[in-house]
Formats: structure tokens, C-alpha cells, sequence
């Protein structure tokens, strides 16, 4: 094992080269070209739908699928398909947003307790434990809460309460990439801190750094659209899916549909990411260190 | 190894720097909790004004000013934290806005409803995927296995808001088997623990299957084998055992989880309990509530995830108190 890890450290090992490279190539453009078929789907969607989002319509509130209304109406009238495509960029994009914001914090908080050791170590070490002791949506429902239930506090919040396990990471990545030999063998070269940091301790936490994003875009999906669930998150009108469910939740008895598709929307998203970053994980597996643990 | 204390017992000295940590560990908690209620805007001396006289609509300054003497809310920021800390482990906790009944006593009557919700649950879920695990494992790729992996990865994505609503919307509404909101009766319980125990069910299955896999193939089960030790006695034996102390770590992360779930559970299904408290705490501004709630649940988390180490040392010979941190082994590797 120790041997297979460190194999995967050194700089000639060309990823393309391997048979590992060529299912990663080919796992890479099949990913590529359904995430273009959806977008494309959904590009369709938002030129042909002739709804809007917001615009209620009065006289056909309520109305079940039906060939007018894909999806049927919720309990404005608004056309559920369309409110659904919007929904997608507000909880996708969102999550994205909040995850990338989370990535880049924790990494560099991990960098810099790398880097640095001893007392910056052990201190940023200890806070990135207390802010791990708070069940994430316990934290984020109070600091949405307490600010103000709105989209922009809950970004705040989901950011704040989701850097940590990139900051773990990145550290324990980091201190054991800097006493391989051909980070030692730069810094005797010379080279300077910055340049070891970008050409090889980045590369190298990269894979990790990459499926980590992966799973935790997927949770933060689950937690926006939770969050908007209870009230906390996106407010009405806008069309997140977690608030659409809420608005559905009234009319369960009478227009069932209204809860099932954003649900199910939620659902297939999360399974989809989450699907592709196990496969991501085992495809980079052999070259990321850290994944194991 | 720690050549640093050449005198001091290795033992004490491990202990006391967990303990340091720990120590650390609890005052960044408290830090944090303190300050998510100190940094909220508006006047907290109104809020609490207003819980005490709820009929009046404005207050004079003076009484406004009197309040912040009274709750030294004039004071600098770690002044007032201190204040609240040694009062917080002294066990005071103070009265709370909405209802000006002791924090203390809400608690209480709410945390019993919280605990059978999440007892039941944990122990559902956790049946559920032992049983669908070691069973998955006994033939790899076989049918059943297939199914239950992709259960797990379905369930790992469902979003339990939605699962309780799918379900209050067959067991309740269509079927009238059972009731879909409140709490009270045991027939209350099983919605809302089905709701928790599959998403635990789902994760536990997938680490579990995991967990079995490794140990199965591991050198010590195929000299057993080679022994002519029986499958089934390889498995009940060594494998379980061999898998519990990886999945007793995972456990203890899903117990943090499972605070979070009873939050949108609790509310998905009406429930009374801590989540549900925390909620409405957090929407009515209830400071001295929020405080107590939000430090509960990390104290919870922490204290588990203590006492899971712990068990994890008594389980395994490897785990000690004696191994140093994680960098010192890399660099104990090179040299």
C-alpha cells in the first residue's frame, strides 16, 4: 500500500499513460457528454417554455399534468416545469457557489497550518475541531436564523459550517507531501515556497481535493434545499427546489404531483453527483492519497 | 516516539495533551456559540423587554438602558462571554425570552420525545443494515448484493424531508394506517423513525459492506480458512469483530447527523423535541434557548466522539493513547 501511494507521487507518472488514464479518459468524456445532454435539455427548456417562473395564473390553479402544463400548476397557477428548470440554477448553482467558497477557504486555512506548524498548526487545528462539533444544519439553521432567513445569510452560514473537512485534508495531505523527496529535492534546489506550492503540492492534493468537492456539492444540494424546506433558505416566490416542496406540502391531498417532482428533481441530482464522484474516486484512487482514510 | 519527556510517564503526558485539546476544543465551541447570538443584529435589550412585557408596544430608553445594565450587555465582547460561560457550567442557563420559564425545564420536557425519536431510529437503521450488509457480503455481486448497493446509494441521496412527506402521503393520507403529524403514541413514533432510520440504514449499509469486504479478504481470514475454521464461525467470530471498530468511528459521525435530521424530521411531521424547539427558538430570537440548544448539540457530538476513542482503545491493542499525532508518523517513517 505504502509502495502503490508513493508510486503515485512521482512526477513522471503520466496519468495518460496508464490504464487507470485511459478508463479516467474515457469516464471523464462520457461525463462530459451527459452533462452537455442535460444542459442542452435544459437550455430547450428555458427558450421554449413559454412560463415564467413568478407569473401567477389565476384560472388554472392547481391543474393536474397535462399537455398545456407538463407538470401541472401549483397553487398559483405557475407551470411546475418551468418553475422546476429554475429551481435547478438556484439549488445547483447555489451549492456550487457555497461548496467552490468552502473549498478554497478550507484549503487555504490547511496550507497555512501545513506550511506554517507547531503553534499556527495546532491552533487552527483546534478551531477547525470546534466548528466540526456543530452538526452542520443545527449551526446553519441558527445562523441563518438569527441573521435573517434569506438566501444570502444562508450562503453565509452553509459556507461557514462547510470548510472544515477541506482544511483536514489539505493539511494531512500537505504534511505528508512535504517530506517526499521530490518536494525536498525542489526546496534544495531552491525553488521558492510559492512555486513548490502550485507545481507540486497543489497538483498532488488536487484528485483528493476534487472528489471531496464532489461529495460535499451533493450534501450542500440536500442542505440549501433543506434549509428552504423549513423556511430558513430561499423565500418564496423564488423556485428553489426545497421551497416549491414546502409551497406542495399544503396540497399534498389534492395535487400530489406538487411534492413529487421537486423531490424527485432533488433526488436524481444528488444520486448523479454522487455517482460520478465514487467513480471519480476509484478511477483517481491509485494516484490521490488521502482517500482511503 | 515523544522523545521529548523522557521522565514524565508517556502515558500521562499523551493523556493530558488529549485533554488540553479537548479543553481547546470545548472553549472554541463555546466561543462560537457565543458569538452566532452576540453578532446577531438587533437590540437584544428589546427582545428581552418585550418577552418580559409582552403588552407593551415601545419602551422609554431608561428601561431599555436598565436592561443592558442588568444583563451587562454594555460590557466588551469576552467580558460578557466569560460571564456566560461560568454560568453556563455552573448550570445556570437562565430564563428563557418567549416563555420566561428556566431554559432548563423546556428542555427536559422536550428532550424524552427527541431521544425516542432517535433511539428507535438508530436502532432500526442499524438492524436494518447489519442485516442487509452481512448478508450482501456472503456473495459478492450476487443479485441481492447489486440491490442493496444501489438502495444505499439511492438512500444516501434521498433528502428526508421528502421521504417523510412520501410516506406521511401513503401511510397517512392514502392508506390511513397511520397518523401523519403530532407526537404522543407509539404509532406517532413510526413514521418519523422510519424517516431517520433509512438514511441511516443507507449509510451504514454502504460502510458496513465495505467493511466486511476488507475484512474478508484479509490474510488472517484465509489462513482460518486454510485451518478448516467454518464460514460461519469465520464470520460471527472475526469478521464482525474485525469490522466493528472502523464502523463504530462512522457511528459516531452519524450521531452528528442524526442531531441534524431530528431538526427537519421533528418539523417535517410536527413532532415536538429539541429540533423543533431549536427552530422556533431560532425564529422567535430566544438567545438564552439558542445558546443552550446549539452548545448541546456540540457538546453532544464532542463527548460521543470521546467516548468512541475510548472504546476504540479498548477494542483494538493498536489504537493507544501512546501513538503519536498523525505528522509525527510520516516523519518517524523517513527517519
Amino acid at each position: 500500500m505504502t509502495f502503490q501511494t508513493q508510486a503515485g507521487f512521482s512526477e513522471e507518472t503520466d496519468l495518460k499513460k496508464t490504464k487507470h488514464g485511459k478508463d479516467l479518459n474515457r469516464f471523464l468524456f462520457r461525463l462530459g457528454t451527459m452533462v452537455l445532454c442535460v444542459l442542452a435539455v435544459a437550455v430547450t427548456g428555458f427558450l421554449l417554455s413559454p412560463y415564467a417562473p413568478n407569473s401567477p395564473d389565476f384560472l388554472n390553479r392547481l391543474s393536474p399534468p397535462s399537455q398545456a402544463h407538463w407538470l401541472g400548476t401549483d397553487q398559483l397557477g405557475r407551470d411546475v416545469a418551468t418553475r422546476l428548470l429554475y429551481g435547478g440554477i438556484w439549488s445547483i448553482g447555489l451549492a456550487f457557489l457555497i461548496t467552490f467558497a468552502g473549498a478554497v477557504m478550507g484549503t487555504m486555512i490547511g496550507l497555512v497550518a501545513g506550511h506554517f506548524g507547531r503553534v499556527t498548526d495546532v491552533a487552527l487545528m483546534r478551531v477547525t475541531d470546534s466548528f466540526f462539533a456543530f452538526p452542520e444544519l443545527v449551526a446553519a439553521v441558527t445562523i441563518a436564523g438569527v441573521l435573517g432567513p434569506n438566501t444570502a445569510n444562508m450562503v453565509f452560514a452553509l459556507i461557514l459550517v462547510g470548510w472544515m473537512k477541506f482544511a483536514r485534508l489539505v493539511r494531512s495531505l500537505g504534511i505528508d507531501l512535504v517530506h517526499r523527496d521530490f518536494v525536498v529535492q525542489a526546496r534544495l534546489n531552491g525553488l521558492p515556497s510559492t512555486l513548490i506550492l502550485w507545481r507540486h503540492i497543489l497538483p498532488n492534493i488536487g484528485p483528493s481535493l476534487l472528489v471531496l468537492w464532489t461529495n460535499a456539492w451533493s450534501r450542500s444540494i440536500l442542505s440549501i434545499s433543506g434549509l428552504s424546506f423549513l423556511g430558513f433558505g430561499v423565500q418564496p416566490p423564488n423556485a428553489e427546489w426545497g421551497a416549491m416542496l414546502l409551497d406542495g406540502k399544503a396540497y399534498m391531498q389534492t395535487a400530489p404531483y406538487l411534492m413529487i417532482f421537486p423531490g424527485l428533481a432533488i433526488l436524481s441530482c444528488v444520486l448523479a453527483i454522487n455517482l460520478a464522484g465514487d467513480r471519480l474516486r476509484d478511477l483517481l484512487g491509485s494516484n490521490a492519497v488521502g482517500t482511503e482514510k | 516516539m515523544l522523545t521529548s519527556s523522557p521522565r514524565v510517564a508517556p502515558f500521562l503526558f499523551a493523556l493530558f495533551r488529549r485533554l488540553l485539546s479537548l479543553f481547546c476544543v470545548l472553549l472554541g465551541v463555546s466561543l462560537i456559540t457565543f458569538a452566532m447570538t452576540y453578532f446577531a443584529p438587533g437590540d437584544k435589550a428589546a427582545a428581552i423587554a418585550h418577552a418580559r412585557y409582552p403588552d407593551v408596544q415601545a419602551f422609554p430608553p431608561e428601561i431599555l438602558e436598565g436592561i443592558r445594565e442588568e444583563f451587562s450587555l454594555n460590557e466588551p465582547f469576552f467580558v460578557q462571554f466569560f460571564q456566560w460561560l461560568f454560568r453556563f457550567f455552573q448550570g445556570e442557563f437562565g430564563n428563557s425570552f418567549a416563555s420566561n420559564t428556566p431554559v432548563w425545564d423546556i428542555f427536559v420536557g422536550n428532550v424524552t420525545e427527541t431521544l425516542s425519536l432517535t433511539a428507535t431510529a438508530l436502532l432500526i437503521g442499524l438492524l436494518a443494515a447489519f442485516a442487509l450488509s452481512s448478508v450482501a457480503v456472503w456473495r459478492p455481486g450476487s443479485l441481492f448484493d447489486r440491490t442493496a448497493v444501489a438502495l444505499a446509494s439511492i438512500g444516501a441521496a434521498m433528502p428526508n424531508y421528502w421521504l417523510g412527506l412520501l410516506l406521511i402521503l401513503l401511510f397517512a393520507a392514502h392508506l390511513n394506517w397511520l397518523p401523519a403529524y403530532g407526537s404522543g403514541s407509539p404509532e406517532h413514533l413510526v413514521l418519523p423513525a422510519i424517516t431517520l432510520a433509512f438514511w441511516i440504514t443507507a449509510s451504514q449499509t454502504r460502510l458496513l459492506r465495505a467493511f466486511f469486504l476488507e475484512a474478508k479478504s484479509a490474510p488472517f481470514v484465509e489462513t482460518l480458512r486454510l485451518r478448516g475454521v467454518s464460514e460461519s464461525e469465520i464470520f460471527w467470530r472475526h469478521i464482525l469483530r474485525h469490522a466493528a471498530i472502523p464502523a463504530l468511528t462512522m457511528i459516531g459521525l452519524d450521531i452528528a447527523s442524526l442531531l441534524e435530521g431530528t431538526v427537519i424530521v421533528e418539523l417535517t411531521f410536527a413532532r415536538g423535541g429539541i429540533g423543533s424547539l431549536l427552530a422556533g427558538s431560532v425564529l422567535s430570537r430566544d438567545y438564552p434557548m439558542i445558546l443552550f440548544l446549539v452548545m448541546f448539540s456540540a457538546l453532544v457530538y464532542v463527548f460521543i466522539n470521546s467516548l468512541i476513542e475510548l472504546v476504540q482503545d479498548a477494542l483494538d491493542p493498536r489504537i493507544s493513547f501512546l501513538k503519536p499525532p498523525k505528522h509525527d508518523r510520516s516523519t518517524e517513517a523517513r527517519s
